[in-house]
C-alpha cells in the first residue's frame, strides 16, 4: 500500500488499521442510512491524510478553487468568476463546490458515489449509490444510460489510481474538508452529458492491459 | 382589473336560485353560440377549433351514483382500449375511462361512503390512484394491489371531514403511470364540504391542465425506448406538443361583465409546470391541494406543478365581447443540458369571453373560509430528510421489495424535501395530506393542506405530516411521471 508523503513512517499497527478501514471501504454496499450521502465508515487519520495529498497533487483546487493550499481562501468550494468557466464549443463547465457542504457542495451524496465519480466519470446526482462491478450500461449496476461528469473533469486519468486512494479522496472530500456554502451555477453541457467523449477508443481502457503492452519494453 | 376591494370581498354576481340561473344560462349559452360562432372562430388566438368549444360542456360529465343510500356513492369505472377524437378532426387510438378524456369527474360530499367498482379491460396491469384522498391502504391503487387486465377491484372509503376540495385520479401501476396517464386516463374529483363558505350560486369550472405529443395523424407520440428522444423524456418528463384544458384545445369560457366564477384547476400533465395567469387581470387565489385556505389571497400568477391542484376565483370585468386568454408563461425547471430550446415560449390555455349578458347580483365573498390549525412542531418525534437527486431518492432507486421509512400510526413527522440537482422535482406522498413549513428557509406565508410540494432545483421544502388512521405501506416519490416510472420513488411504512 502506497503511503502518504505526510505520513512516512507509521507503526505497523497503523497500516493494519489503514488496511482494515481499505476493505471496510471496498466491501459492498453499506447501506444508506435516512438522508442519502452518508459516510460509510469513519476515515482514519492516515485515510484523510492520503486523500488530501492527493488532492493537492492532482491539482483539484487548479480548478475547484484553493490551488494547492488547503488553507487558501475558497478552497475546493468552487468557481467565482466566469473567467474560471471553461468554454468548450457552445457548452460550458463550471467547476462545482465539492466540500462536504449539503445545499451547495457534495455532502448529500455518500463517498461510494464520489468513488464512483472518479474510477467511471459517473455523476453523482445521477448515479445511484451501489457497487459498480462493471464498465458495461446495464451490468453490474453500471448504468443503462451513464451520465458522465463535464470535461475537463480528467476523471479518465484518475480512475486508474488504486481503490484506496481513491477512496481516501472520497473520505478527505467528505470528512477532511469543512463545509463551505457557496453556490456555483450548473454547467451546461450537451443533452448526453458528455457520454459521447468517453468511449474506450477516446480515453482508453480500464482496467489498463496487461503489462507489457507493444509500446512498453517489458522489464 | 380586479377581483375584490382588499377588505370587504364584496363581488358583484348572481341571480336567485341556482335551477333558474342555470335554465337562464343554458338558453343564453345556446343564444350566445348561435350568435358568436363566426366572430369566436375567426378571433380567437391559436385556436384548432372550427367551433368555440362550449363553457357548458368544459366539465367533463359526471360519474352517475348507483346507490340510493344516503351518504353513499356508488360508480362503475372500467379504463378500457378507444378509439376518440382527442385532437379536432383526428382519431386517436386512446385508452378512457368509461369513453371519455378526462375520465368522468368523481363528485362526493364530506362523510360520504365511496364505492368504486372498477374493471380493467386494458390489456396490461393496471390501478386507479386517488391523489390526495386519506384512505386505508388497500383503497390506495398503489403498484402494491395491481389490477390484472381483465379484472375487477371495488375500492371502498369514506370521505373524510374537512376534506373539501378538489383531487383527481389517475393509474398508478409499477413502472407504466407516464404511459397510462399518456393514453388518456385521467379524471378528477370534487369533494364537497358540508358547509361550503362561497355562495352555492357561483358559476364552478373544472380546468384539467393537460398536455399530449400527437403526431399529425392524431396518434400518440411514444419515442423508441433506446432513442435519444427517449433520454431526454426520461431526463425532462414527457412534455406534449398540444394543451388541453379537460379534454379541450383552447376552449373558451363566458363570463358575464360582474359575475365570479370558481375555476378549479388540476395539473395532469406528465411534467409541464403552468405559470398561470390572465396577463391584466389578477384573481383571487382560494384553495390549493387539500381545499381552501383560512382566507382568500390576491394573486397575479400561480405556479402549478405536476400533480397540483389550485382553486382560484375569476371575475368578469370587461366589455361584452372583449376577450382574454389564460397562458402559461415561461418557467425554468429544467436541467441545463436538457431545457428544450422552447421553454421560453408562452402558451395559451383557453378563452375567457366577456358575453353581453346581463350583470348578475352581487354575491359576497367571505373574508374567512375556514380554520386550518396548524400540526404541531413540538410534537414531531422524527425528522427525515429525502434527498432528490435525478432520478432517485437519497441515493436509491425504487425498490418495491424495500421499505425506506417506518413510523407508527399517529405519528407527526418533519419532512425535509432536499433537491440537491439542477431541474425542479415535485414531491408528493400517498395517503396523508401534509403542511408545507418553509421553502429554502421561507416560512410558508399561508397554511394549507397539500399532498404535493413542487421542489425547485437546489432547494429545500420542508413539511410536516401526521399519519392518521390508516397502516400501510405508502409510496412518496417525484410526480415527474417518467422519474417515478424510472425509480424515483419510496416507501413509508406506518404501523
Amino acid at each position: 500500500m502506497r503511503r502518504s508523503n505526510a505520513r512516512g513512517s507509521e507503526l505497523s499497527l497503523v497500516s493494519l488499521l489503514l488496511i482494515f478501514v481499505v476493505t471496510a471501504c471496498t466491501a459492498p454496499a453499506p447501506s444508506l442510512s435516512n438522508g442519502g450521502g452518508m459516510a460509510a465508515t469513519r476515515g482514519s487519520e492516515d485515510q484523510l491524510a492520503r486523500g488530501r495529498h492527493l488532492v493537492v497533487s492532482t491539482a483539484c483546487g487548479d480548478c475547484h478553487g484553493g490551488g494547492s493550499n488547503p488553507a487558501a481562501f475558497g478552497w475546493l468550494d468552487g468557481i467565482r468568476t466566469p473567467e474560471q468557466e471553461f468554454k468548450i464549443g457552445p457548452f460550458t463547465t463550471r467547476a462545482r463546490n465539492i466540500t462536504p457542504d449539503n445545499a451547495t457542495g457534495i455532502g448529500r451524496f455518500s463517498e461510494r458515489q464520489i468513488f464512483n465519480s472518479l474510477r467511471y466519470g459517473l455523476r453523482p446526482g445521477e448515479t445511484p449509490d451501489v457497487e459498480i462491478t462493471s464498465t458495461i450500461p446495464g451490468q453490474g449496476n453500471f448504468p443503462a444510460r451513464p451520465k458522465y461528469l463535464a470535461v475537463p473533469m480528467p476523471w479518465p486519468a484518475w480512475r486508474h489510481m488504486p481503490d484506496q486512494d481513491l477512496w481516501a479522496i472520497a473520505a478527505y472530500l467528505k470528512q477532511g474538508v469543512k463545509p463551505s456554502s457557496h453556490r456555483v451555477v450548473d454547467s451546461e453541457g450537451p443533452p448526453d452529458f458528455w457520454a459521447s467523449e468517453y468511449t474506450v477508443e477516446k480515453i482508453g481502457p480500464w482496467p489498463l492491459p496487461a503489462y507489457p503492452t507493444a509500446n512498453e519494453t517489458g522489464r | 382589473m380586479c377581483l375584490a376591494g382588499a377588505q370587504g370581498r364584496a363581488i358583484i354576481g348572481v341571480v336567485p336560485t341556482l335551477e333558474l340561473r342555470i335554465l337562464i344560462q343554458k338558453v343564453m349559452l345556446a343564444a350566445l353560440l348561435a350568435s358568436s360562432v363566426t366572430l369566436g372562430a375567426a378571433s380567437r388566438p391559436g385556436s384548432a377549433h372550427a367551433l368555440p368549444a362550449d363553457v357548458a360542456s368544459l366539465n367533463p360529465p359526471l360519474l352517475v351514483n348507483r346507490s340510493s343510500r344516503p351518504k353513499t356513492v356508488e360508480v362503475n369505472i372500467v379504463a378500457a382500449p378507444t378509439r376518440l377524437s382527442l385532437m379536432p378532426g383526428k382519431m386517436t387510438e386512446a385508452y378512457a375511462y368509461n369513453g371519455s378524456v378526462p375520465g368522468p369527474t368523481l363528485e362526493v360530499r364530506e362523510g360520504d361512503k365511496v364505492i368504486v367498482h372498477f374493471r380493467n379491460d386494458l390489456d396490461e396491469p393496471t390501478t386507479i390512484h386517488w391523489h390526495g384522498i386519506h384512505l386505508p391502504f388497500e383503497a390506495d391503487g398503489s403498484p402494491f394491489h395491481p389490477v390484472a387486465p381483465g379484472k375487477s377491484r371495488d375500492y371502498v372509503f369514506t370521505v373524510r371531514p374537512g376534506s373539501a376540495g378538489t383531487y383527481w385520479y389517475h393509474p398508478h401501476p409499477d413502472h407504466r403511470t407516464g404511459f397510462l396517464i399518456a393514453k388518456g386516463l385521467y379524471g378528477g374529483i370534487i369533494v364537497r364540504a358540508a358547509d361550503d363558505p362561497l355562495p352555492k350560486s357561483i358559476a364552478e369550472k373544472l380546468l384539467i391542465l393537460s398536455d399530449n405529443r400527437l403526431n399529425p395523424d392524431g396518434s400518440i407520440d411514444f419515442p423508441e425506448p433506446r432513442s435519444h428522444h427517449a433520454a431526454v423524456d426520461e431526463e425532462n418528463g414527457r412534455e406534449g406538443n398540444v394543451l388541453f384544458v379537460s379534454g379541450k384545445v383552447m376552449p373558451t369560457i363566458r363570463i358575464r361583465r360582474g359575475e365570479v366564477q370558481r375555476w378549479r384547476i388540476v395539473n395532469a400533465s406528465a411534467s409541464r409546470v403552468y405559470r398561470l395567469a390572465i396577463p391584466g387581470h389578477p384573481f383571487m387565489h382560494i384553495g390549493n391541494d387539500g381545499g381552501l385556505f383560512e382566507h382568500p389571497v390576491d394573486a397575479k400568477e400561480i405556479v402549478l406543478g405536476t400533480g397540483e391542484r389550485v382553486e382560484l376565483l375569476v371575475r368578469g370585468t370587461d366589455k361584452p365581447g372583449e376577450r382574454r386568454v389564460l397562458r402559461a408563461l415561461p418557467y425554468d425547471r429544467y436541467i441545463p443540458q436538457t431545457r428544450p430550446d422552447d421553454w421560453k415560449t408562452t402558451r395559451d390555455l383557453l378563452t375567457v369571453e366577456t358575453t353581453s349578458e346581463p350583470p348578475p347580483a352581487p354575491v359576497l365573498i367571505p373574508a374567512v373560509f375556514r380554520a386550518i390549525p396548524p400540526l404541531d412542531i413540538a410534537k414531531a418525534t422524527a425528522t427525515r430528510t429525502i434527498v432528490f437527486s435525478q432520478g432517485m431518492i437519497n441515493g436509491k432507486k425504487m425498490d418495491m421489495s424495500r421499505v425506506d421509512f417506518t413510523a407508527p400510526l399517529g405519528a407527526t413527522e418533519i419532512w425535509a424535501i432536499e433537491n440537491v440537482v439542477g431541474m425542479d422535482h415535485p414531491f408528493h406522498l400517498h395517503g396523508f395530506q401534509f403542511q408545507v413549513l418553509d421553502r429554502n428557509g421561507v416560512a410558508e406565508k399561508f397554511r394549507s393542506w397539500k399532498d404535493m410540494v413542487n421542489v425547485p432545483k437546489h432547494e429545500t421544502a420542508r413539511i410536516i405530516v401526521r399519519y392518521d388512521n390508516y397502516p400501510g405501506k405508502w409510496m412518496f416519490h417525484c410526480h415527474i411521471l417518467d422519474h417515478e416510472d424510472h425509480g424515483m420513488m419510496g416507501v413509508l411504512e406506518v404501523k
